[in-house]
């Protein structure tokens, strides 16, 4: 049987002594989901803000779209954009496939999805008379947009952790399009999972404590951050 | 006099129903006027009409001389202000939600904080700019939301019923405000309110409105002296009846308000008549008591609002009225919507119309 | 302009930046980029990653990467042009490879065996006997079981199409069965997964399995698994390892074919067949494990000797009497010089 102990402790012993292996894969893992928060954001933002703010027929349908899109396996999605970005599939010219780019598209394709329905949620839990508001004090259509976007704040920092998360810890596209290629693709989930197969328990359990940590860190320093935010503007009494 | 803003045969749409129908209008530098309707009959569109937030359907709309047009509508829009009946803050404190208009207008930093001082100083709520908005009382943030409209000095201030639902203290302190802010600042103001008692006193005109259409303009004056005829409309303001007036034995009027429900006025009038009763006036019992008042009604709870410190019921006791408690003795009183209760009101407390 | 617009536009910008980026990296980065794809089983041992190492060592202008999948789709890639190497286990599929054009100048580098593990007690007694006959002394232990509900496994198969599968199922049609027969029967037990997996699950469950050496001595070393290997070298369990250049002018997309490192793939080929590197392979493993994982192919083919290795090696993984009939070669004839070409 796997020694789970051992292991633990080989895992911490890694963890501890900064194996350079084990960073470099934390290190992959943070841009990569990083970078894709940042694309799905610039591009789920305002087609959340469109479907939220304007009234249109099928808008319940586009949302329904989305919401299902969330429950899409990872594998699938993988699959798909492999065959796409494929030297011989309709973006193979781009040369993409087994690079950081093909994992940072491929991901922001994956939480496009999540993004955009969480975000709509929090637009749509904003007071519908906000937009009005911001105009009537002489905000144009864009500052309007953003001063609905800045009420729905938690909403959207929520939408972007719950979807850094979801690009941290999938496996399918990174494998994928990835390609898992050592100190190049290779990402905490893909590494877990080769590890694991290859019976490297310590570095895989080293990765599964890091990943958790991470993803523990961020979603708590997001709460923190709120918190502090609301003692600074409220616990100050006047004067 | 010149006009701010000119309505010529306006009318909007909102999908097939219509709720402005060729409203000619024009708002005349300086002036307070009123909007005078029950709820639905068209002042909140005409307001957002006038904040330059919707576009008419059809008919023209100048601003300040210009013709409202897609291409100037943001650039107008920065010189009116509207200030919604359902009171709306950002998040944040009061001084971050006065200071908005001020950082989109691009007012340099420096200044916010005297300016917004000065607003606040109007609204009376001097020093609260740290405090969190959104934890204000109701009348506290009414007043937040007024401050922040006055601190962009706009041309032409719109107000949707600035005091519904606001307990006495603070409704006066912010008609006392429109007052001030006419008188001193200039600042021309439209409101609309469909509290009879408020369009007698602040404004210089009225405009009554009622089902999308202007039926009266004038001084008030001028328009409560020939209201009887149009008030059938205006069933929906709050404790507004038409009626029947006669005069009784000992000098006073009983007024017939239809089936036999009847209500004693000490004005001596005959003939059709309107009556108005403020909530504050009439005071609410679970039991049937003695007093002077003339007019007791016995009847059940059909709606309650919760305004903070007060709270509005609303009474059916064969006519529907509109009543105001204060939240403790609502409380002391167990008082639940189908409650049975009395109210009861001074033949004086009754104002004809 | 409203703020949906610019985010649409600054998205744009920030996607194309991002594959800018990447492209600019590859195409600016000195090093030429060869991609290797190669199945599973292999790429687990961490043979390769020594290769790798070695080979950039020694080729500083070259970026190997090595892509590791299930033979079919490590064949699939060559054929999309996604791979300019692939590095299998599977002779049958590597054949059908060369007849349809995708694959050029393969050349046999490698073999070792597969192994059938059992648990110690070897209920079914299999150790000694040959593969067919211990196939069938599996099938009928497992029918005189007790249990035939299905609870109790004594096979679990990899059931996944990998080279290892492919193999188990070849042996069970040697032995004399129907492969779908067997795979129904109560006793078998499919995982879908990979080796360690299959390992692993036989191992809870007391089972035999067919497993490359390489995994299965990484796993009993480790401790994680407690099974013995029981059948070792016997030539219906030879597992013989292949490489092949990806065919430039024949994948599925003709705008794809400048873009397949040809010229680096043949030069990774002669790497693999140099003595060295032949000597580099045989000793992989051995600090560990006390035995060779994987035994160069190249020196006995050229000696053609030892027997019956030889033998069984061209009866496996020969086509037409050669390692790559001449058809299916282009240019790089010193590959193919000390071949014996009767056919």
């Amino acid at each position: 049987m796997v020694d789970l102990l051992g292991g633990l402790a080989k895992a911490g012993h890694l963890i501890i002594t900064g194996d350079p292996t084990l960073y470099g894969i934390v290190f992959r893992s943070l841009l990569f989901s990083g970078v894709a928060v940042i694309l799905a954001a610039l591009w789920g933002t305002p087609i959340a803000m469109l479907i939220s703010l304007r009234n249109f027929r099928g808008k319940s349908l586009v949302k329904g779209f989305f919401n299902s899109l969330i429950a899409i396996p990872t594998v699938v999605l993988g699959l798909v954009l492999f065959l796409v970005f494929s030297k011989g599939g309709p973006l193979g010219f781009l040369g993409l496939l087994y690079t950081p780019a093909a994992i940072i598209i491929g991901e922001a394709v994956l939480i496009t999805p999540i993004l955009i329905s969480i975000m709509i949620t929090a637009i749509e839990a904003v007071d519908p008379e906000m937009i009005n508001l911001a105009r009537t004090l002489g905000a144009s259509e864009s500052q309007a947009s953003i001063a609905v976007l800045k009420e729905a704040l938690n909403g959207v920092l929520f939408s972007n952790v719950a979807s850094f998360n979801r690009a941290i810890a999938e496996l399918g596209v990174a494998l994928m399009v990835g390609g898992n290629i050592a100190g190049l693709t290779d990402v905490l989930t893909t590494a877990i999972s080769r590890y694991t197969q290859t019976n490297d328990i310590a570095l895989a359990i080293a990765l599964g404590i890091l990943l958790m940590v991470i993803v523990f860190a961020i979603n708590t320093f997001v709460v923190l951050a709120h918190k502090l935010k609301v003692y600074y503007t409220v616990g100050r009494s006047p004067q | 006099m010149s006009a701010i803003a000119e309505l010529e045969n306006v009318s909007k749409a909102f999908d097939a129903k219509m709720v402005l129908y060729n409203v000619n209008l024009q708002v005349y530098q300086g002036e307070i006027l009123a909007l005078l309707g029950p709820n639905g009959s068209g002042k909140s569109t005409l307001l957002k009409t006038l904040a330059l937030l919707t576009m008419p359907s059809s008919g023209q709309l100048k601003f300040n001389g210009e013709l409202v047009a897609a291409n100037n509508v943001e650039r107008l829009r920065q010189q009116t202000t509207l200030v919604f009946q359902k009171t709306t803050l950002f998040e944040g404190s009061v001084y971050d939600n006065v200071a908005y208009g001020l950082k989109i207008r691009k007012v340099p930093k420096n200044q916010h904080a005297e300016l917004i001082a000065q607003a606040l100083r109007i609204v009376r709520l001097e020093g609260f700019e740290k405090r969190q908005a959104k934890r204000l009382s109701g009348g506290e943030q009414q007043r937040v939301a007024i401050a922040r409209a006055l601190v962009l000095k706009t041309k032409l201030l719109l107000l949707d019923e600035p005091t519904t639902n606001l307990d006495p203290k603070n409704a006066q302190i912010i008609e006392e405000v429109i007052a001030t802010v006419n008188h001193e600042l200039e600042t021309t103001i439209v409101l609309a309110t469909h509290n009879m008692f408020q369009a007698q006193t602040l404004p210089s005109r009225i405009a009554l409105i009622s089902n999308g259409k202007i039926t009266q303009m004038g001084t008030p004056a001028e328009v409560f002296g020939k209201l009887s005829k149009n008030l059938a409309s205006f069933a929906a303001v709050d404790n507004t009846f038409k009626g029947n007036a006669m005069p009784t034995l000992e000098g006073t009027t009983m007024v017939d308000l239809g089936n036999g429900f009847r209500v004693e006025v000490t004005e001596p009038k005959i003939g059709e008549i309107s009556v108005f009763v403020s909530p504050q006036d009439i005071i609410l019992t679970k039991t049937p008591f003695q007093s002077s008042a003339r007019n007791v009604f016995k009847g059940k709870i059909v709606e309650i609002a919760d305004l903070g410190s007060l709270v509005k019921l609303k009474v059916d006791v064969g006519r529907v009225f509109t009543v105001q408690v204060t939240k403790r003795s609502f409380k002391e009183m167990t008082l639940n919507l189908d409650s049975e209760v009395y109210i009861a009101f001074k033949a004086s407390s009754v104002n004809v119309l | 302009m409203q703020t949906w617009q610019k985010l649409i536009i600054a998205a744009t910008l920030a996607t194309i930046i991002t594959i800018a980026g990447t492209a600019a990296y590859f195409q600016l980065s000195p090093k030429r980029r060869l991609i290797v794809s190669t199945t599973t089983s292999l790429y687990d041992t961490g043979l390769l990653e020594q290769l790798e190492r070695d080979y950039e060592n020694k080729h500083p202008d070259i970026d190997l990467n090595i892509i590791s999948a299930g033979t079919g789709i490590a064949i699939q890639q060559a054929q999309n042009g996604d791979a300019d190497l692939i590095l299998v286990h599977a002779p049958a599929q590597e054949l059908t490879f060369l007849q349809q054009g995708w694959g050029l100048n393969r050349k046999i580098i490698a073999y070792n065996y597969f192994t059938i593990v059992g648990p110690q007690t070897d209920p079914a007694s299999i150790k000694g006997k040959t593969t067919n006959e211990a196939l069938q002394a599996i099938v009928n232990y497992g029918g005189n079981l007790t249990d035939q509900s299905g609870q109790t496994k004594i096979w679990i198969s990899r059931g996944d199409n990998s080279g290892t599968h492919s193999k188990e199922q070849s042996l069970w049609r040697a032995a004399g069965y129907d492969y779908s027969w067997v795979s129904a029967q109560p006793w078998y037990g499919s995982v879908g997964q990979d080796m360690g997996a299959t390992l692993t699950l036989a191992d809870q469950k007391d089972a035999y399995t067919l497993s490359d050496i390489g995994t299965y001595l990484k796993f009993e070393k480790g401790g994680s698994v407690s099974l013995v290997a029981l059948l070792t070298q016997a030539q219906s369990l030879l597992n013989v390892y292949s490489v092949m250049a990806v065919n430039q002018t024949a994948t599925a997309n003709h705008a794809t074919h400048d873009r397949i490192n040809y010229a680096d793939a043949m030069n990774f080929i002669s790497y693999l067949v140099s003595p060295e590197t032949q000597q580099l392979i045989e000793n992989y493993g051995k600090d560990i494990y006390g035995q060779s994982l994987f035994f160069g192919a190249v020196q006995p083919l050229k000696d053609n000797a030892p027997q019956p290795l030889v033998g069984w090696l061209k009866s496996t993984a020969f086509f037409d009497g050669s390692e790559c009939p001449i058809q299916y070669r282009i240019g790089y004839p010193e590959l193919y010089a000390g071949e014996d070409k009767i056919g």
